[in-house]
């Protein structure tokens, strides 16, 4: 009988300790994330889509406003995946490139906007919670992923640049430099 | 008879619904406008000049449903925004506002539009079939014959509805101040709207999933087991890399990818183990690279797609994003190490 009354309490135990996470995730993230997530879609609403617009046209000129600029608000202000949308305003052969930079941009730049990526937060929350977990701060772990993030995302598009030459003339296509 | 033609409403940045096309005709040919205050937003002049149809102020008129083609309102969501839809009158909300209120199930695509301003207003080709009040036809003239007695008394003001619109002044500034706060604090309210959507459906659902699966883990020793395994690889930098390494291998890292689940378990993972101090808290910073050089590796068809990508792009572009990857998969997490010296 203590057999079963053991069996039945570890079951239960398993649900408690993934409670406790669950609570403390809820009164911790979710008003912050919430409000933050209303600043944002706001903002979007009231500057305007068409702006926006506007302004990723003006970035496919050259490749540190194509993979380092535009990607960065782009994340910024549409979020994943809506972000890889602007991808759009860039010549055929810049798509790829822009895709590889935006991607990580949706990761890189959540620890200090969660509201970038609310679905997939957890690859940063869960380390950050590590952190939190020794009664450090979170912020300067956030920053450095952010400013790491800013540089290497820009290298992954630009080498995407090349890989993309190398694949074109692997598969004998030719895609369009050109608007 | 005066001469009508049809014109076609868009949806603006941020709205919901149609596009509409709409005509006036004989006996339906009034365009309501019941917007705050009763100043006349800038739609209903153009709407007017388009389509030949008459303009009446909502407030200060009321007019049979039946003689009525169009609704202009200026709602936030609450409740005027279901109301003609419900009725099955074509709507044009100008404020951002999709499906809310008490009435939300009314409105549909088909019958309603928001965020409409002067350049969502085009006129349309002969051809297109304007928007009818079809499924709610019966269930309308059984409305209409209870509240025609009341309505009838109320328009019959000795006044041709044009006299009216005369007297109305175009909209002043106390008006226009009044609009614009207006509009502000209905694209707040509709950004609340939207952020508790999202919140609902992904934050909490994935909240859910991942607490259930640390519990789990944490519970049975499983984690432990799991740790000791992949502690030798998050412990220190090198492992990290080599960790980074295998993500990024190509076709393996799109298998790694989808929803970044694997990402954030093991995310969860290396968390735990530097809350209990096995793990360096600076090697939190090369580890969030490392983790992730698979990114997105699994949806470039579909994130190239929304960049409206044409096929061949995606035919390179797939190969590409992930030999990319590859190659720049363990410089990121060699400087994010570098990058981590003095952080904690």
């Amino acid at each position: 009988m203590s057999y079963v009354v053991n069996a039945a309490e570890g079951f239960m135990g398993l649900f408690d300790a993934g409670a406790l996470t669950f609570v403390s995730w809820v009164s911790s993230i979710v008003p912050k994330v919430l409000l933050l997530l209303v600043f944002m879609n706001a903002l979007i609403a009231l500057i305007g889509q068409d702006r926006i617009n506007k302004f990723a046209k003006l970035c496919s000129g050259n490749v540190l406003m194509a993979y380092g600029v535009l990607p960065f608000l782009s994340a910024f202000m549409l979020g994943n995946p809506m972000a890889l949308s602007m991808g759009k305003f860039l010549p055929e052969r810049m798509k790829p490139s822009y895709y590889a930079s935006a991607t990580y941009h949706c990761h890189t730049n959540s620890g200090m906007f969660p509201h970038i990526n609310v679905g997939e937060i957890f690859i940063y929350l869960g380390i950050a919670d590590g952190i939190t977990t020794l009664g450090l701060s979170t912020t300067p772990l956030a920053i450095r992923y952010l400013l790491v993030g800013l540089i290497m995302n820009f290298f992954a598009g630009w080498i995407t640049d090349f890989t993309t030459t190398f694949v074109m003339k692997q598969q004998n296509l030719e895609l369009k430099n050109t608007l | 008879m005066s001469d009508y033609r049809a014109i076609k409403i868009e949806r603006g940045s941020g709205g919901f619904g149609g596009p509409l096309t709409v005509m006036p005709r004989d006996g339906k040919d009034k365009v309501v406008f019941i917007t705050g205050g009763g100043a006349e937003p800038e739609i209903i002049e153009k709407i007017v000049k388009l389509t030949g149809c008459t303009a009446v102020n909502g407030f200060k008129t009321s007019v049979p449903d039946e003689e009525i083609f169009l609704v202009v309102i200026d709602c936030g969501g609450t409740l005027r925004c279901g109301i003609y839809p419900q009725k099955r009158i074509p709507t044009v909300n100008i404020m951002p506002v999709g499906k809310s209120g008490p009435l939300a199930k009314f409105i549909t695509e088909d019958i309603y539009v928001s965020a409409v301003g002067v350049n969502q207003i085009s006129p349309a080709d002969g051809a297109a079939v304007p928007a009818e009040e079809t499924a709610a036809k019966d269930e309308k003239k059984a409305e209409e014959q209870k509240a025609e007695p009341e309505r009838k008394f109320k328009y019959s003001a000795d006044k041709k509805v044009s006299e009216t619109l005369g007297e109305t002044s175009k909209s002043s500034i106390i008006q226009k101040i009044g609009m614009g706060a207006g509009k502000v604090v209905n694209t707040l309210y509709q950004a609340a709207r939207d952020a508790v959507q999202s919140m609902i459906t992904t934050i909490l659902p994935f909240m859910a999933f991942v607490a259930m699966l640390i519990g789990i883990i944490q519970g049975s020793g499983f984690g432990d087991w799991f740790a000791k395994l992949l502690v030798p690889l998050a412990g220190n930098g090198v492992g990290l890399i080599i960790l980074g390494f295998i993500c990024s291998i190509p076709v393996l890292s799109a298998l790694l990818g989808p929803g970044a689940v694997i990402a954030q378990v093991i995310g969860t993972m290396i968390g735990v183990e530097i809350g209990k101090g096995n793990i360096a808290p600076s090697l939190a910073l090369p580890a969030l690279f490392a983790i992730n050089t698979q990114c997105a590796c699994d949806f470039i068809p579909v994130g190239l797609g929304l960049a409206e990508a044409e096929p061949e792009t995606v035919e390179v572009g797939v190969p590409s994003v992930l030999y990319s990857r590859f190659l720049v998969g363990v410089p990121r997490v060699l400087v994010a190490w570098v990058a981590s010296i003095g952080l904690y």
